[in-house]
């Protein structure tokens, strides 16, 4: 196949009114197309329209629909020209724009209209669907591949010539002005409210017009998230992006999977980037053309070489401006952004939900039905899904108390660079079966938000049996007696003395009776104790009242005796009478009594003085008067008055005394 | 129809009698069928007998250890360190229960241990130890009689008014006093129940005692409390570091 293409830059269809005229001898097919070069773009993105006009007689108008929702780049061209395929000649006439869609949507284009032979056609309408901007989108142009961009001779071809004229600082040009509009940077988050747990994609893009050699001195914290990075090319790779109609460079410097773990208002921190850009500063040099200078220098340091007639700053092709190269420290930071969080709902929040937010499978498997207590069986719970995987807890897992739990072993599966984050974690719960018999292991449970749905999910799986046969361990229980430190003495097995508790005795009736009775017995013998010492202390009590006459009758004898003139026998009775009377007044026993006790009993009676003076004078010639007679009747007499002076004078003393006491 | 009721009725006697044997078992074979459970590893079932055998008011301290052993083999840990405490209330002594309660005490979440006796607390207990409560109690009467007994002799017969009898009779009253003096101590010391065990995990304990209070701390299974105070639903608890909070009475169990 032969084809030959013209271009014609101008509008203006005279060309091919006459190549219309000379086409129109061939019997051919008639057809009139729009064709695209993609029905799906994104914004920002340029795309290729084309209306094609094939074996059209006699075309006197052509007309292209309204492109108002989108902006022409380029075109209208024409381009005409003719094929022979098969030794059949064909013509056809296309009108070419490139376009770039202003707004997001489904935009139709209804078609071109042409008035070919005097009728009118229209060609088939298309819809193209304009999507919101995406890096690295089909059609890209040629990336910037050095990282630091160093400032470029030539242009890239295409749409890249824009932008290297930037990097000329023109005379009068304020070169803060100049960085703010051409280098800045973007957060860019897919949502600003999300629930707690759920994942939000955040993404630092730095926008350039210049070449600048950038680094990154402070990179955000995410504080309050849990955060991923997605791992970006390395040398980063540069996408194209037009905004307000110009284009920029765009590098991403991070991008990051968040995932909230608290709620409330957050903020992402500030990326910051330093940048050196390296700006071309034109000079007006008067003295240049007297120095001696190597024309393929000048040559080869010409920024404006490129295009040097398109140049407003050029003056005349002599008086070429001289140019230094500055580097421009400048520092920029992005603008933090906020995101509300919402926390998660509490109130249908079922138990066994432990933080999962997303949209999760579950499945759990046991690797064995039927095993000894001396084995080990493995409980494996996978959970896999979109969401955050990373942060999974264990699911809610009631292991009987006839299972020694050990904390699960967790493997992760998780999708390198997914977004939303997927993949799956495995928990491994080794189980030891303690105890023989048919086990059940209640199903596992395992709940999550699904923020889409708004509400929680709760899975859970079927419950295993499992059974366990008693194992070789019990035999190596009962060997073993020593005292290890980690291991349980066993029970004991000795016969036991099945005696149910007693109740207290303190507690009881009994107790009380029992105590009582000594008691009373010891009451018993204190009253019958005191009676007796009653008894006792009333004799005496009889005794020393009869003191006196007793006194008188033993002195009764006493007068007989006087009368009779025995004198041997007065003063034998005379003292004696005074001795009974002192023992029964005093309670001093007979065998005990002389004159000291006396004395001392009297004295601790406080009878003192002329009575016991006289007392003991009696006394003192009783004795002279046994031991040596003097044979006197009137001495008897005398003797016998005084005794019964001293005994009446005693009794009245001893009885005031007495009161006294 | 009337066979089949007599069928029924059978089977009910036939029921009847059997669950009467299984009541009439000795308490000796009811022993040595759970200790064979638990050499089977059955230690769910062989904690169900002993258990049952400790409610029928059996307090031995092999069975409270026996019971502990089981229970700690089928993973309910309050309920053995119940039982190891118990066994020590009765005979504090025994080595192998002390070693069975630390081990059980390995697995209580947050366990402080208690402060290590002084010599004095143990001599203390030791002395306590020396009768069972009923012992002291039966002393002391005994110890009444005989004093009460001199007393009278030495009251009433002259021959006794001696020194010796007044010294005997001065240490045996002195005995009596103490005698009766540790009967009511152990008494009340069995009948206080101001310590018990946490029965479950994740308790909060909370400041007041209603169910808004703030949470101070968690109690676990296994971890053994003075309980302080008490209202009809609460208990007020003091670990063994000396925090305090209120905690629901039933979730604790009285030593």
């Amino acid at each position: 196949m032969m084809v030959s293409q013209v271009y014609i830059r101008k509008w203006g269809l005279s060309l091919f009114f006459c190549l219309g005229i000379l086409a129109s001898a061939a019997a051919q097919e008639f057809r009139f197309t729009t064709n695209v070069s993609s029905t799906r773009v994104a914004q920002d993105e340029p795309f290729q329209i084309q209306f094609m006009l094939e074996n059209a007689p006699n075309v006197s108008s052509f007309q292209p629909p309204a492109l108002n929702d989108f902006e022409i780049l380029q075109g209208p061209s024409q381009v005409q020209g003719q094929s022979i395929f098969n030794g059949q000649r064909s013509e056809y006439i296309a009108l070419i724009y490139v376009l770039q869609p202003r707004r997001v949507g489904n935009f139709t284009l209804p078609g071109a209209t042409a008035r070919v032979d005097g009728k009118m056609v229209r060609s088939n309408p298309v819809t193209i669907e304009v999507v919101k901007g995406s890096p690295g989108a089909a059609q890209a142009p040629p990336p910037a591949t050095v990282p630091g961009f160093p400032p470029r001779r030539s242009a890239p071809p295409g749409i890249g010539d824009e932008d290297v004229a930037e990097g000329i600082l023109r005379k009068g040009e304020d070169v803060d002005a100049k960085l703010r509009k051409n280098i800045f940077l973007k957060v860019e988050v897919d949502k600003t409210s999300v629930y707690e747990g759920e994942q939000l994609t955040a993404t630092y893009k730095l926008y350039t017009r210049l070449p600048t050699n950038s680094s990154v001195t402070r990179v955000p914290a995410f504080k309050g998230f849990s955060a991923k990075d997605i791992e970006l090319p390395n040398p980063p790779q540069a996408t194209t992006e037009r905004l307000n109609g110009k284009l920029f460079k765009v590098f991403t410097i991070r991008k990051t999977l968040l995932f909230p773990l608290q709620s409330g208002t957050l903020e992402l921190d500030p990326v910051e980037v330093d940048n050196q850009v390296r700006l071309v500063r034109l000079v007006q040099d008067n003295n240049r053309r007297n120095r001696p200078r190597d024309i393929f220098e000048d040559f080869f340091n010409d920024p404006g070489f490129r295009d040097p007639f398109n140049d407003p700053f050029f003056d005349d092709f002599f008086n070429r401006p001289e140019v230094t190269y500055e580097d421009v420290p400048y520092k920029i930071q992005s603008t933090p952004v906020k995101i509300n969080v919402k926390p998660l709902p509490v109130d249908t929040r079922p138990i066994s939900f432990n933080g999962a937010v997303g949209n999760f499978r579950m499945s759990a498997s046991i690797d064995k039905k039927a095993l000894t207590t001396d084995d080990a069986l493995t409980l494996k719970v996978v959970i896999s899904g979109q969401g955050n995987v990373n942060l999974l807890n264990g699911p809610k897992v009631d292991i009987p108390g006839s299972f020694e739990k050990y904390d699960p072993k967790i493997t992760d599966n998780i999708e390198k660079n997914s977004n939303p984050l997927s993949g799956s974690r495995q928990f491994e719960f080794a189980l030891m079966p303690l105890e023989a018999g048919q086990q059940t292991i209640p199903p596992v449970e395992f709940s999550y938000f699904d923020p889409l749905a708004k509400a929680y999910k709760t899975i859970r799986s079927q419950a295993f049996t499992v059974n366990v046969s008693p194992g070789k361990q019990t035999k190596r229980d009962q060997e073993d007696f020593s005292v290890d430190k980690n291991v349980l003495i066993p029970v004991r097995k000795t016969p036991q003395q099945w005696v149910k508790d007693a109740a207290f005795l303190l507690g009881s009736t009994w107790y009380w009776i029992l105590l009582l009775i000594p008691l009373l017995a010891l009451g018993a013998g204190i009253l019958y104790r005191r009676r007796l010492n009653y008894r006792q202390n009333n004799a005496d009590m009889l005794k020393h009242r009869y003191a006196n006459k007793a006194a008188l009758k033993r002195l009764e004898l006493a007068a007989r005796y006087l009368k009779e003139g025995k004198e041997h026998a007065f003063y034998e009775e005379t003292s004696r009478a005074i001795w009974g009377y002192l023992s029964h007044k005093l309670h001093i026993p007979f065998a005990d009594l002389n004159k000291q006790l006396v004395q001392d009993k009297l004295s601790s009676r406080q009878i003192n003085g002329q009575n016991t003076h006289e007392l003991f004078e009696l006394l003192d010639n009783c004795e002279m008067a046994l031991y040596a007679p003097a044979h006197s009747n009137d001495k008897m007499q005398g003797a016998y008055q005084q005794a019964v002076k001293v005994i009446s004078q005693l009794e009245e003393e001893l009885k005031t005394k007495k009161e006294l006491i | 129809m009337s066979a089949i009721r007599y069928i029924l009725l059978l089977s009910f006697v036939l029921l009847g009698y059997s669950a009467l044997q299984a009541q009439q078992l000795s308490p000796q074979q009811r022993f040595e069928r759970a200790n064979r459970l638990y050499q089977q590893n059955q230690y769910t079932e062989a904690a169900g007998i002993y258990q049952q055998l400790i409610n029928e008011g059996y307090s031995l301290p092999d069975l409270y250890f026996n019971a502990g052993n089981a229970y700690y083999k089928s993973n309910r840990t309050g309920m053995a360190v119940y039982n190891y405490e118990k066994a020590l209330l009765i005979n504090p002594e025994n080595e192998a229960v002390i070693h069975n309660l630390a081990l059980a005490n390995q697995r209580v979440q947050g366990f402080t241990d208690e402060l290590p006796l002084l010599f004095f607390q143990k001599w203390w207990i030791q002395w306590q130890h020396l009768h069972s409560p009923n012992g002291w109690t039966t002393g002391s009467l005994v110890l009444l009689w005989l004093l009460i007994a001199g007393i009278l002799a030495y009251l009433l017969a002259e021959r006794f008014q001696t020194r010796a009898v007044r010294i005997g009779l001065g240490v045996a009253g002195a005995l009596c006093a103490i005698y009766f003096f540790m009967s009511v101590y152990t008494y009340s010391v069995a009948h206080s129940h101001d310590t018990g065990i946490v029965m479950s995990s994740g308790i909060k304990a909370r400041a007041a005692p209603d169910q808004n209070g703030k949470d101070l701390f968690t109690l676990n299974e296994g971890m053994k409390v003075q309980v302080l105070d008490a209202t009809q639903e609460f208990c007020k608890v003091q670990l063994a570091d000396g925090k305090t909070g209120w905690v629901a009475c039933e979730q604790v169990k009285r030593l």
